[in-house]
Parts: structure tokens; sequence; C-alpha cells
């Protein structure tokens, strides 16, 4: 390294952080040693970044806003309903009483199995509260942690989708399969979900030709197969809606 | 049943304020970088929050409130400016201009306003990841997530723009010397 390449480097280091700590960092620090000229730059350097970064932290804050925001929480906004010991309660009764339908009725388990069992499950999920494992506006590192947890990760995107900022993912499971789960961020707080799931896990999957749409319960889902993957993107609006996200012409 | 759906209500609203108090004055302050107005700094601030006690709860890393508190607020100072250009990722390079010195003297005649009026000529693709950088309370990596741009394409766009801060606050500041820049070394 000289000294042009770590003058470079040193512009963004900024004084009692972590930086110091990060070999990048460290070498060029060592160039400063040895290098008196790229020395006294630095030192100028330093004290124009410790005066911008001071101007910085020395916005001032209005009174009274931390109030004003505390003053608009709603309760009700961050209990998620399942986390509600009511709920919880009733949630324990549901599953002792399914349990004894398990046994003694014995349900006929294909059904549940059916490619609309399986949609209408992870779109009625996303209308729920769910947690996503990583929230991140970056497709790319959704797909490397998708990838990472061995869920599907080759999943090719409409072009439109590729457009849209992420606003996270999740790995579920259906009937102990690996279910790929990446969220579209499309402002006004509203998401597009996209499932990927094995089409060899869902023998009626739809064919992949011509999407397949249903309304459930508030989202519109459309569903498709390509390769060996089998998808359904729900999402606010109507079908026509859905359809600018598979063909390039999104609202 | 319902002491304890009482209790759970208490419980998120106390940890709703804990929140608000650790973050809120950075996220204002970061809101103002951005903005550069009082009401629309608080606004933005504001509905982080909210937005917060609606979909805070999806977040499952706990670890990752801040990030997600931060770019949640640069996702709405974004569709606030209805902004569709989509900038360009520059690879990581080398600052391919001379960089300029600041004299001592300009340094110490810096406050917040001529700051932040500095800040708002540069290109806009520098604004938020440099008011990030100097707030100091994020990681290269973690502001890469907040704005959602690769890691090196976050360095490129600081040591850029810390090169154009210099230089504006450097002809700003000593007009004298526009026509000519100082070599650096």
């Amino acid at each position: 390294m000289d000294s042009r390449q770590a003058k470079e480097i040193l512009m963004r280091y900024r004084p009692g952080t972590t930086d110091g700590s990060d070999p990048e960092f460290a070498e060029a620090l060592e160039q400063v040693k040895r290098d008196r000229e790229l020395g006294r730059w630095f030192e100028r350097h330093r004290a124009f970044q410790s005066t911008v970064a001071d101007r910085f932290k020395q916005i001032t804050v209005p009174q009274h806003l931390r109030e004003k925001i505390v003053a608009e929480y709603n309760p009700t906004r961050i209990i998620v309903w399942w986390r509600r010991p009511v709920f919880q309660a009733l949630a324990a009764a549901a599953a002792i009483v399914l349990l004894f339908g398990l046994v003694y009725f014995k349900l006929p388990t294909r059904e549940g199995k059916s490619f609309a069992a399986f949609r209408n499950r992870v779109v009625r999920n996303a209308q729920r509260g769910y947690a996503m494992d990583i929230t991140t506006t970056n497709l790319s590192e959704i797909r490397q942690y998708l990838a990472a947890h061995q869920a599907d990760a080759d999943y090719v995107l409409p072009a439109p989708l590729e457009k849209l900022p992420g606003d996270g993912g999740a790995m579920l499971r259906w009937h102990n399969k690996k279910v790929s789960m990446v969220c579209f961020d499309l402002g006004n707080h509203n998401d597009l979900y996209l499932f990927v799931a094995n089409r060899s896990d869902l023998p009626d999957a739809p064919s992949a030709s011509e999407p397949q749409f249903a309304r459930i319960g508030k989202l519109t889902a459309a569903s498709w197969s390509q390769g060996d993957k089998a998808y359904v993107l729900a999402g606010p609006g109507d079908e026509q809606f859905i359809r600018g996200y598979l063909r390039g012409n999104p609202p | 049943m319902a002491h304890n759906d009482n209790d759970s209500h208490v419980t998120a609203r106390h940890e709703f304020e804990v929140l608000v108090s650790r973050y809120y004055s950075t996220l204002y302050q970061f809101a103002f970088s951005l903005a550069r107005n009082e009401d629309e700094a608080c606004e933005l601030t504001q509905q982080t929050f909210y937005t917060w006690a609606r979909k805070g709860h999806q977040l499952r890393d706990r670890s990752k409130v801040k990030t997600w508190l931060f770019t949640t607020l640069y996702h709405e100072f974004l569709e606030k400016k209805r902004r569709q250009i989509r900038f360009p990722h520059y690879e990581l390079s080398v600052v391919d201009q001379d960089l300029p010195n600041v004299l001592p003297a300009t340094v110490n005649e810096l406050d917040s306003k001529t700051v932040l009026q500095s800040l708002a000529q540069l290109e806009e693709i520098f604004q938020a990841p440099l008011a990030l950088f100097y707030l100091e309370q994020h990681s290269y990596k973690e502001i890469a997530d907040i704005l959602g741009v690769p890691l090196g394409t976050v360095k490129s766009r600081i040591s850029r723009g810390i090169a154009q801060l210099q230089q504006i606050l450097t002809d700003e500041k000593l007009p004298a010397k526009n026509s000519k820049r100082e070599p650096h070394g």
C-alpha cells in the first residue's frame, strides 16, 4: 500500500469508532507511521472529520418530540394477536380438540397437501402476524440467506420484481418441506409476498403456461410453475395489479 | 386472563418507550440531515416509530432493531420525495480526483448549519451515506443494509462524498483558491 492508497482509505476513517479494528484501516494507519507528509495530512483530516461529526451530533432535537411519539403509541398495534394470553389459551384448547379429532376421525391428509391448501396457508399466514428471518432491502442478501439455510434460493424473479426493493425474507415449512418467502416493499406500508416451493412437493402445482389467480382474504394470489419450482405471488389489489408485477407493467 | 392481557400491554408499552428513548434523537438527526426541515424531520421520525408499532413484530432478530428503524426512516424519506430514479451502483474504486485539503482555520469556522448546507449541495447519492457516516451510529455494513446497496458502493460513496464536501467547504471559505485546487500530500 502506498501513501496515495492509504490516503484514499483514511478519507473515511472515523477515530474513536470500531473502524480502527478493520484490517484495511490498520494497514493504512501503519503507512501513516512511515510517511511524515501523510501523517500531517492525516492530522488535519482527523480534525476535519471530528468537527464535522460533532456538527451532525449537534443538530438540535425538538423538545417534546419523544413525548409526541410515545403519546401516539397505540398498544393494539404492537401486540400481535397470537401472542396475547387469551389467544394462546384458545390456541391450546383448539390444539387439544384438533388432536382428539385426528386420533378419532383420522382425517385424510391428502387433501391437506394439495396446492390450493398450500397457497391458502402461506397467503393467509402473510396476512396474520408473521416474522421475517432477515429484514433487508437487498434482494441478493435475502437470496443468500435462504441459500445458507438450504431453502429454495435459485428461484427466478419476474423482471418487475427484480426492480423492487426487498422488505425481508423467511424460511417457512409446509409439511416438513422448506418454503422460501421473499417480501417486496411496495411503499405505503404495502408488501408483495413471493413464496417458492419445490414443485415435486406439490403434486398438483399449476402449469407453467399461465398463472392462476385467486382471492385469499384481502390479498390476490397468482400461482405458476417454472422449472422445478412452484411460485405464489400475493399482494394487495386485483388480478390486473398483480399481473403488472409478472409481466413488466407494474402499476 | 384480562390481567395477563393488560400486563402484555404494559410490557409492550414499556418496550416501546425504551426504544423511543434510545433512538429518537439520532433518528431525528438523520432525518434532519436528509430533509433539512424540522417539521419534516419530526414527521419522518414519528412515522418510523408508527411503522415499528405496526410491523416491528415481524423482525425476528431483535439485534437489528436499530438498522430496521434507520432503514424504515430512509424509505419513508425516499417515498416522500417520490423519486423514481434508481441510483447507479459504483464499484469500489479510488477517488479519482485530487483530494482537497481543508485548512484548520476553515474547520474551526464550521457550524451545523454550514455543514448541512454543504451536505445539501452534494450529489444526492452521497447525502444519506455521509449523514449516517458522521452520526457514527453504524458500521459500514449496517449503512449498506440501511441504504440497500452493496458494501463496496457505500465505501465508495462515502469517500467520494467526503471529497466533495471538503471541496465545497474549501471553495466557500476560500474563494481566492477556487480556480486552483491545492495538490494533496
